[in-house]
């Protein structure tokens, strides 16, 4: 099993993902990796519906994705991996998923969040969990689609949001 | 506060989403993307639903972040004001107008994306372009037309499908197997590209005056421009790298 | 009546623009289409034909999702035609190269575009603070204005990159068309296929389908002989 591209993005399932990442990482499989989504039958029935038959779909809690993503059974599959919020990239990473590369595409904005760029909104608890994230030997990087510039976190920190 | 009959929306109501549904993304911004615009368009609804007043968290509720392709809105829209509807007589359906809103944006977009911005638009565009190559400007006028037949149908049936069906309108859509229909779309316009090609270099080797057989050349540099673009080499670097080379080998020889 | 012809082209450009996202969507913002609308404008909708075609295909492959902005295509058509079918008569330039030589000037000027558009967004950020503040306190016509004063700032937008895009080009059009037009005038029709060429590679790298390339080689090769053979 090889991991192709870990994202974070609160639409999870969206057309950046399937138009542009799908193709540009070459991925078979979605997981999406969501306690909440995975309890919504209504929401995952829409889910299957937006994607092809041609690409696997996997919609389950963090332990279920992360227990079928470290056993053999997506061997051959290209998986692309979402998480809607920064705290299940960590969890994730807890329950062993092992990804070298995280990927920041959409964190919309609510109250007390702080916009870096256009599509990315942190709050302090944000940052200090991409920092454990990081410290486990994970780069961090925003890219919201391929054709964008991709750049390091630290450098949308350092810039400061507003 | 409970009412005895389900309002019904009438159809000059509907009528005016479906104008008003082409303003949508009038004001689009950052924030709350779509937001003001789905308001918008479901006013007139709302207000064969609740009157003149529209109730404090009923508005609240519908002016907040919205984002879908903006031909799937009106089917996001006619389920909505069937939900809101149903709420007057009490009906308590699995998930209420808000929560079905938020589920179904981020699919749809994908949806429309797939079908519409990269199924339906380069096929209209292909077809455009060919016929363009002849010279003729029937080309935007046949592209116009092959792309927004199924647009306007799509954004009207959506609005008709919603309110009828409710919740279950989204087993209609995954029966519709958008995604498949999409790809199906997108083999076609490949192959249109790849006729597109051949005319070009037919042609580039008639004015050449070099046998056609010269345009069998094209195929490995259209493959490996395909190939940079794929990598996320942009176009403009692409066009400046194919003027500059052409422009000094027009100096040159 | 050249004024007369401009303001028509000006308009054009709004129209075009506002289609792009802003108001309806019927897609008179694609090159193919705004190219032929802004020629007719300015009495030559085939110059303007001939720029769509080459500018079509560009970013065709580049959605309008979500807060992600492609280059403004549609105004690098207006604009460029402005250019091939107006001012760029004045410096003796005619036919295609004139059309290579405004297509190649607007292309990258283009990137204007990106800048005005996000500008009119971050406008509309405050409109959608006050329609949601007038919603909210009871103001329903007020929230309605508010909306559609969004049209307002996207329209400017798309004036403003035109404007842009048809002074600086003017500007070097005038500069460079002497350098340039002796090899743009030998490169010619070779440059034409080839820049369509470009634009056709371009959306087959970015329609990735699984059996792409191998439909494509198929066509390609098929059509040639078809054509060679003939």
């Amino acid at each position: 099993m090889s991991i192709v591209l870990a994202r974070i993005d609160s639409r999870l399932v969206h057309g950046q993902v399937l138009e542009a990442w799908v193709p540009y990482v070459n991925a078979d499989c979605i997981v999406v990796a969501n306690n909440k989504v995975a309890g919504e039958s209504f929401q995952r029935m829409v889910m299957q519906a937006a994607v092809p038959s041609s690409i696997k779909l996997i919609i389950g809690t963090l332990e279920e994705t992360a227990s079928i993503l470290i056993s053999t059974d997506l061997l051959r599959k290209r998986v692309l991996l979402l998480f809607a919020n920064s705290d299940d990239a960590l969890k994730a990473r807890q329950l062993g998923v092992e990804y070298p590369k995280l990927n920041l595409g959409n964190m919309h904005s609510s109250a007390g969040k702080d916009r870096y760029t256009c599509t990315i909104a942190l709050d302090h608890q944000d940052i200090e969990v991409l920092q454990q994230v990081e410290d486990q030997g994970v780069t961090i990087v925003s890219q919201c689609v391929p054709a964008d510039r991709e750049q390091n976190w630290h450098k949308l920190i350092r810039v400061g949001g507003r | 506060m409970k009412i005895m009959h389900r309002p019904k929306l009438n159809w000059l109501t509907f009528l005016r989403m479906y104008l008003r549904s082409f303003l949508l993304q009038s004001s689009w911004n950052f924030e709350k993307l779509q937001n003001l615009g789905f308001y918008f368009m479901i006013l007139p609804g709302l207000r064969d639903i609740y009157g003149e007043e529209v109730p404090e968290d009923v508005r609240e509720r519908h002016i907040d972040y919205f984002n879908t392709h903006p031909y799937f809105a009106t089917l996001v829209a006619g389920t909505t004001l069937r939900l809101e509807a149903g709420s007057r007589v009490g009906e308590e359906p699995s998930v209420d107008a808000e929560t079905y809103k938020s589920m179904v944006m981020a699919p749809f977009a994908a949806m429309g994306d797939a079908l519409f911005w990269g199924g339906v638009r380069p096929l209209a565009a292909l077809i455009g372009l060919l016929i363009a190559s002849q010279g003729s400007l029937w080309a935007p006028v046949v592209f116009l037309l092959i792309f927004n037949l199924p647009h306007l149908f799509f954004r009207g049936s959506g609005l008709m499908l919603g309110y009828v069906q409710e919740l279950h309108a989204i087993e209609t859509v995954q029966k519709c197997r958008f995604p498949d229909l999409a790809i199906r779309l997108k083999e076609s316009t490949t192959i249109l590209i790849g006729v597109l090609c051949a005319y070009l270099s037919f042609k580039g080797c008639e004015h050449q005056e070099l046998p056609a057989v010269w345009g069998f050349v094209i195929l490995p540099i259209v493959l490996l421009f395909a190939w940079l673009a794929h990598k996320g080499v942009s176009s403009l670097f692409l066009v400046v790298l194919t003027t500059s080379s052409l422009l000094l080998l027009a100096l040159l020889f | 009546m050249v004024a007369v012809d401009y303001l028509l082209a000006g308009m054009i450009s709004v129209l075009t623009g506002l289609d792009r996202v802003a108001l309806v969507q019927i897609m008179i913002s694609r090159p193919l289409v705004a190219g032929p609308l802004t020629g007719w404008a300015l009495g030559n909708p085939l110059v303007g034909l001939e720029i769509g075609m080459l500018l079509e295909l560009l970013w065709l492959g580049r959605l309008p999702v979500g807060a992600a902005i492609p280059p403004d295509d549609t105004q690098v058509a207006v604009g460029a035609t402005v250019l091939a079918a107006g001012t760029g008569h004045f410096v003796g330039l005619d036919g295609m190269p004139l059309v290579l030589l405004s297509v190649l000037i607007a292309i990258p000027l283009g990137k204007f575009g990106q800048v005005f558009d996000k500008l009119a967004r971050q406008v509309n950020d405050r409109l959608a603070v006050s329609g949601y503040n007038a919603l909210m306190s009871g103001h329903t016509a007020k929230m309605e204005r508010c909306h559609l004063l969004g049209l307002v700032s996207f329209g400017l937008a798309s004036l403003a990159t035109a404007l842009v895009i048809v002074l600086v080009g003017t500007f070097v059009l005038f500069t460079f068309a002497p350098v340039l037009i002796g090899a743009i005038q030998e490169a010619g029709l070779s440059l034409q296929y080839s820049l369509i060429l470009v634009g056709a590679a371009v959306l087959l790298g970015t329609t990735n389908v699984n059996r792409g390339i191998s439909l494509f080689c198929t066509a390609f090769i098929g059509t040639l002989l078809v054509l060679w053979l003939r």
